[in-house]
């Protein structure tokens, strides 16, 4: 076997290593937009608490109307996360047919003498590294989205904690608030550790 | 490599078995390409699976300029008739692929584009190689819903698809049928299993018995040619097809 037929059937388990760990990075978003579609609902009766507990919650309810502000920010950073996992899985797959395909020409060109057949494999090799650049840009953006999605959950850590200070002036309703305030800082952390795990996914480390 | 045999031949007018690859992993099944020649081109028939490609191509370029094929000729629609089609028009994007209509939009998940498919009506087809009439004969449910045979009245050859197939055992690799009692043996579960309809086979058999036959050539196995091939037709006229043994 050349050293050129190594090369690509060495890409096979990692192209197919990239595809499982995309798959992976998909199922943590998921989790992620279902938590934050449970943070609007939460705030959305967080903002009716405040209502009740007038003047003294005024602060709280602010808080919980950029909660919900944040959900629907966050939802809307994991639906651009979502587009470009879905270009990263077309691009994939490209690269998985491309090894396929230039693993065999190569094997026609090292059995043929057919000048054309060396021009149409040169041409192959050229549109997989197209491929492979497009899926390297792929994989950047994506490192880039997730890198907004954890700043935006920076911003939903301090808005909790705020809420947190917020329902110690709750007054008779400190304890409910405090509660609900509580849950949030709960629920921006388990999004927080589900973006820590995405970071260090191997699709980005490449380990 | 596979290697080439003229199979008939009358001035650039010729039929080349590609057959018999000895490197080719047990796992994949064997299988028998053909190329049909006139006037300067060529037309490939069933050209095989993607993992068979260089073996094909190698061997039919010792034989044929590749660049001049005009086409393809897919019997069905089966991954070891035609997966093979990218590869092939990664080569010559502008090759034809002729095949049943009720496929035309299944195939092209091997590869290919809208403009690459020449679709067979039920009835069949004449496919011109430069000047040279070859007919697509209907041979459907045998074994594919849609299904056609590849017919040169000039060089009196059909090509029959899975038709006459057998799967030979190892060392019985001879090109042509030589003892057809001994050959059918190869034959008989085959053509029981994939067969799918005993009233398509009848069909077929009243219509080929019909055509003036010199060398039946199937896709897999060997050649029957001389009274081997009324033989046949008889054989498998007489056939209970369609059975599975659960």
């Amino acid at each position: 076997m050349t050293t050129a037929l190594v090369a690509g059937t060495a890409k096979v388990p990692q192209a197919g290593a990239d595809l499982l760990r995309i798959v992976r990075i998909n199922e943590e978003i998921k989790t992620v937009v279902n938590v934050a579609f449970k943070i609007n609902i939460m705030a959305l009766n967080a903002i009716f608490l405040a209502k009740r507990a007038g003047t003294a919650a005024r602060g709280f309810g602010v808080l919980s109307n950029e909660l919900r502000v944040f959900s629907q920010d966050l939802r809307d950073c994991m639906a651009t996360l979502t587009s470009l996992i879905h270009g990263c899985v077309d691009e994939v797959s490209r690269v998985l047919q491309d090894i396929r395909h230039t693993r065999l020409l190569r094997e026609a060109v090292a059995m043929s003498s057919v000048p054309r057949l060396a021009e149409v494999l040169a041409t192959r090799e050229a549109e997989n590294a197209g491929h492979q650049q497009q899926l390297a840009s792929l994989r950047k953006k994506l490192q880039r989205a997730l890198e907004d999605a954890f700043q935006l959950v920076e911003l939903g850590g301090v808005l909790a904690k705020s809420a947190k200070i917020e329902a110690a002036y709750g007054q008779s309703f400190a304890v409910p608030l405090a509660q609900v305030s509580g849950e949030f800082d709960g629920i921006v952390e388990e999004i927080r550790r589900s973006l820590e795990s995405l970071r260090r996914s191997a699709f980005f480390t490449g380990q | 490599m596979k290697t080439t045999k003229t199979i008939f031949q009358d001035g650039d007018h010729k039929w080349v078995a590609i057959v018999r690859d000895p490197d080719k992993p047990n796992y994949l099944v064997d299988t028998n390409e053909y190329l049909v020649t006139h006037g300067g081109r060529g037309l490939l028939l069933d050209p095989g699976g993607a993992e068979v490609f260089p073996a094909v191509f190698s061997a039919l370029a010792s034989e044929f300029d590749p660049s001049a094929l005009s086409g393809i000729f897919a019997s069905h629609q089966d991954p070891d008739i035609c997966s093979s089609l990218a590869l092939w028009l990664e080569f010559n994007p502008n090759m034809r692929c002729h095949v049943s209509w009720l496929w035309s939009s299944f195939i092209p998940h091997f590869g290919g584009s809208a403009a690459t498919f020449v679709s067979i009506p039920d009835e069949g087809a004449d496919i011109s190689l430069e000047g040279l009439m070859l007919r697509a004969v209907p041979a459907h449910y045998l074994h594919s819903s849609g299904n056609f045979h590849l017919y040169d009245k000039v060089a009196k050859v059909l090509f029959s698809g899975d038709v006459g197939a057998a799967l030979l055992p190892p060392g019985e690799d001879a090109l042509f049928v030589e003892n057809f009692d001994a050959h059918i043996r190869h034959a008989e579960g085959f053509h029981r299993r994939w067969m799918g309809s005993n009233e398509a086979k009848r069909r077929w058999c009243e219509r080929v018995a019909q055509m003036e036959i010199d060398m039946l050539c199937p896709q897999h196995g060997a050649i029957y040619q001389g009274a081997d091939v009324q033989r046949f037709i008889s054989w498998f006229d007489d056939l209970q097809v369609g059975m599975a043994g659960a």
